[in-house]
């Protein structure tokens, strides 16, 4: 690179003939000058493009570049304030007809005037940094013609004013305001703001905080909305039509916040049409408009799910509250469900499937259906309705959905086991009595329960599935081997594993002589196949069927339970027998017996045999006959327990109590789980930690898990820290 | 001063002093005095008469203080063992320095790092069976008024009359105990600002202080 001396070729510079002529320049300068006079003229048809882009280079070469452009500029202006006069002379519609006009002339004759000039853009512009031409020139059209004072506002109101008269419903010529508005973006961002936007928006936010408060004063929540949702596309339509792009989200929130957000409570609290009524009503697409315009708005939503929160809270209070409400329980859960299908529904169309209303419905539901402490009775009452007799005749699938609605409501409950316990006395009543209307639906609920609280939940209700599977293969067997009886009564054992069903207490009586027989047979063939098991029989919880021929010889099957088998077969030896006769025959618990005379002798249409003296109650002096006249349109008579069917008071505490019971141990197990992980760990820690664990089964009370704490104090399984009382010890 | 002699004596021999061998008859003697032929133990019979002898009712703290200082572990007992291990802490092998002894004894025990475990002992003193682990609430309230009634009367007094009018427990277990000295010197009473029924008292203590604050309201 550095020995480039050897040969230095040097080419010389074109030198120019240098300018003699001093008034070479100004010559020069008015032919340029004449041009673009011409050219504003439209008067363009005879120039020499080439000759005047040569006359304005040379004007250049020879350093008049300066003269050029102050000329250019000079000349422009003039014509620009020539083209403002016309314009401001322009009278109503015509005014901004001829400002696009001339803007349209301008654009045009600055376009040739930059062509002319083309090399002082290029050389001269660039080196003296000044602005180039068609700049320039939108410059000079901004200064002179949209802010000379007599255009600049009148120009803005024109155009609020067209904005206006749509907004009010007349017909403008969008084109024409698109034009201008365009125009101002070609000016420059800036100018478009400064000039249009801001005072666009100012006005619209006039114009809407006017007509929000018109519109709020006279309409209701759902026509407000309408009109709201109605001005929003508006908007976003002008936009599209005349306004630029970036001007939608602005004048949107505009909008937003003068008819939506400046009212929210209003709106949301409004009377007889507010949220509330709209939630009551179903009004979905009343509750979607509000769904869509709200979640434009900070904490739009947010209100919208505290009212709704709140009012499905106070609505299910009072619904499970109400003691009128709860006398029936498949009503009261009937009730239950209906609800959740009907915000369940409101959400899914009108909220958009939210995620956080679906939460908010969540648990507004776990806190009202707990309100109730029979709910999980209630529930699994509802669902041995269903499965004794309200599924009959409905397709599988029907019974799915039933089912799986049912189970929506159990996840709701705190107190999982009770709902077990009671479900668990429930399935042994309607396996026992023959009641279960569809073992698949019963399978599939149990399936159903297992997946939701494990297999620790269910192996006792399958164990009863197992049982009454086993107990019919048994009793093949047993007439199997005696052949002898298959005339005379017939006995059908159910034979109930210990632990897998309902502990209730073995209620002994003295069973007719016919049976007994029967039941001593079944004794020594049932224990001669099984060593080492005990039996014993649970007269309480069986049924007969018995044939009867009454006075006049109408001969019936009654249905009736063990017990009342055992006080009518009595009457096959004596006419008349007493209260305390037939207490002493049949040694039935005096609350048992008074229940089976009640239903044998009080219900109308069912009184097989005649209470002395006639009264609703069994008295300790009364006397029974068998009711000769008795008369039935049907063959078989099922003779029905008088029974509650919801629990009583004091049967109600009763297992209220086991379930207190039962969950002692599960409370230390869990103490004793966590303790043994985390060796020391401060009292709170504790509390939350055994809430957690046992949360899937029940909700454990604090003060309870504090006894359960203490009493494994006491028994060394855990210490106090000597220093810090907070901390407990795991003592291994 | 014949003790004096005999300790000087004691540099210059090995073994078990003369003295020390006469302060231990003394003792055993002492012993003797009070205890039972067949059992070899002073029995309550015997710890009476040694009230009477000391001029201090059987029920007084002093005297659970001594048996804190013997590590008595049967209530109404004294072993040898037992008796020989307080009397000679307490340097007394007479009756008369033993009686002199007492009012030291009780100013050890109400130091502040000695009395906590004098409480815990004097639960552990009252559990009588084998496995036996809490106290019925007639004692355990004796027991208060004994150890604490001097100390944290209106504590006392107040959970006394909470413990004789509930329902909810008929013993006292040691953790409970506990937890009522540790009320006693941690909250002020009778305003109880500073409890906090979260930070991990025993139930009973919750109980007790809820009850307080419906009477006082």
């Amino acid at each position: 690179m550095s020995n480039q001396k050897k040969r230095n070729f040097q080419i010389e510079a074109f030198k120019h003939r240098v300018v003699v002529d001093p008034k070479y320049a100004d010559k020069t300068w008015q032919i340029l000058e004449r041009a673009i006079h011409q050219i504003y003229n439209q008067d363009a048809s005879g120039l020499s493009f080439e000759e005047l882009y040569r006359n304005a280079y040379n004007m250049v070469l020879h350093k008049f570049g300066e003269k050029l452009y102050t000329g250019f500029i000079a000349t422009m202006t003039g014509h620009l304030k020539e083209k403002a006069r016309l314009i401001e002379a322009a009278q109503g519609g015509a005014f901004l007809e001829e400002l696009n006009k001339k803007w349209n002339e301008h654009n045009k004759a600055l376009e040739m005037i930059r062509d002319i000039l083309m090399y002082m853009d290029r050389t001269y512009i660039e080196s003296t940094k000044k602005p180039h031409v068609h700049p320039m020139g939108l410059s000079l059209w901004r200064d002179n013609v949209v802010h000379s004072p007599r255009i600049h506002t009148r120009l803005l109101n024109t155009l609020l004013d067209l904005v206006y008269k749509e907004r009010t419903g007349e017909v403008i010529d969008r084109g024409l305001v698109r034009n201008v508005t365009k125009m101002f973006m070609d000016l420059g961002e800036s100018v478009y703001q400064d000039d249009f936007e801001k005072p666009f928006l100012e006005a619209s936010s006039e114009f809407y905080k006017v007509e929000s408060q018109e519109f709020i004063e006279s309409c209701d929540c759902g026509d407000y909305l309408k009109k709201a949702e109605k001005r929003l596309t508006e908007e976003i339509d002008r936009v599209g039509h005349y306004l630029d792009a970036k001007s939608e989200d602005k004048i949107t929130s505009v909008v937003e916040r003068e008819m939506i957000a400046n009212h929210m409570q209003r709106l949301v609290h409004m009377e007889n049409s507010g949220l509330v009524n709209m939630l009551l009503n179903d009004k979905y697409e009343d509750l979607g408009r509000m769904y869509s315009l709200f979640r434009r708005v900070t904490n739009g939503l947010a209100t919208v799910r505290d009212v709704m929160t709140s009012h499905l809270r106070e609505m299910g209070k009072q619904l499970v509250t109400d003691p009128e409400k709860s006398k029936d329980p498949v009503e009261f859960v009937q009730r239950l469900l209906d609800e959740r299908d009907k915000y369940d529904k409101i959400i899914s169309t009108a909220f958009g499937n939210d995620k956080t209303f679906q939460n908010a419905s969540n648990s507004s539901f776990e806190y009202f259906i707990n309100l109730n402490t029979r709910s999980p009775e209630f529930i699994s009452l509802f669902v041995d309705d269903k499965l004794r007799k309200g599924l009959k005749g409905i397709a599988d699938v029907d019974v799915e959905v039933i089912l799986d609605k049912v189970m929506m409501l159990f996840r709701y409950l705190q107190e999982k086991d009770v709902f077990e316990k009671y479900y668990k006395q429930h399935l042994a009543k309607r396996l026992l009595s023959g009641k279960t209307v569809s073992d698949d639906a019963e399978k599939s609920l149990i399936v159903k329960l297992k997946t939701e609280c494990g297999y620790q939940f269910t192996s006792k209700l399958e164990g009863m599935f197992t049982d009454m599977k086993t107990s019919e293969d048994t009793m093949r067997g047993f007439y199997g081997s005696h052949p002898e009886l298959s005339e005379g009564p017939t006995l059908t054992v159910q034979i109930l594993t210990t632990g897998s069903w309902p502990t209730q207490p073995a209620v002994p009586c003295n069973l007719p002589a016919e049976v007994s027989v029967l039941c001593e047979k079944f004794r020594s063939y049932y224990l001669g196949t099984h060593t080492g098991r005990r039996l014993s029989w649970q007269t309480n919880m069986g049924t007969a069927d018995i044939k009867a021929v009454f006075g006049k010889g109408q001969k019936h099957e009654l249905n009736v339970s063990t017990f009342q088998m055992c006080v009518l077969m009595l009457f096959n030896n004596s006419d008349r027998l007493s209260y305390k006769e037939i207490e002493q025959a049949t040694e039935i618990p005096a609350p048992e017996l008074r229940r089976c005379l009640q239903s044998l002798a009080c219900v109308k249409g069912k009184n097989v045999i005649k209470k002395e003296p006639m009264s609703k109650d069994i008295g300790e002096d009364d006397l029974f006959v068998v009711n000769d006249k008795f008369t039935s349109k049907f063959y078989k008579v099922k003779i029905g327990t008088v029974v509650a069917q919801k629990e009583t008071e004091p049967e109600k505490q009763e297992t209220r109590q086991r379930v207190e019971e039962d969950r002692k141990p599960q409370i230390e197990a869990a103490i004793v789980r966590i303790m043994k992980s985390r060796k020391i760990l401060d009292h709170n820690n504790i509390i939350a930690e055994v809430t957690k664990q046992l949360q899937p089964r029940f909700l454990a009370n604090p003060t309870e898990i504090k006894k359960r704490i203490e009493s494994l104090i006491e028994r060394d399984f855990l210490e106090r820290d000597n220093t810090d009382r907070k901390l407990y010890r795991y003592l291994a | 001063s014949d003790s004096i002699t005999s300790s000087t004596t004691d540099l210059f021999r090995s073994g078990p002093s003369k003295a020390t061998s006469k302060e231990m008859d003394r003792i055993d003697h002492l012993f003797n005095q009070y205890a039972n032929t067949s059992s070899n133990l002073i029995d309550p019979e015997g710890i009476e008469e040694l009230c009477s002898n000391l001029e201090v009712p059987h029920t007084d703290i002093r005297i659970l203080m001594l048996a804190w200082k013997m590590k008595a572990e049967k209530q109404g007992y004294f072993t040898q063992e037992e008796w020989t291990r307080g009397l000679k802490a307490l340097r007394a092998d007479t009756l008369s320095k033993l009686k002199k002894a007492l009012p030291e004894l009780e100013k050890e025990v109400r130091r502040q790092s000695n009395f906590a475990d004098f409480y815990a002992y004097a639960f552990r003193y009252c559990l009588t069976e084998e496995k036996q682990k809490s106290i019925d609430i007639e004692t355990i309230c004796q027991l208060l008024d004994i150890v604490m009634g001097s100390t944290f009367r209106a504590q006392v007094d107040y959970f006394v009359e909470y413990l004789k009018i509930q329902n909810d427990y008929k013993v006292i277990n040691m953790d409970q105990w506990m937890g009522f000295y540790r009320f006693c010197n941690e909250i002020s009473f009778p305003e109880m600002t500073e409890y906090n029924p979260e930070l991990a008292w025993p139930l009973v203590l919750d109980s007790f202080v809820e009850w307080i604050s419906e009477k006082q309201a």
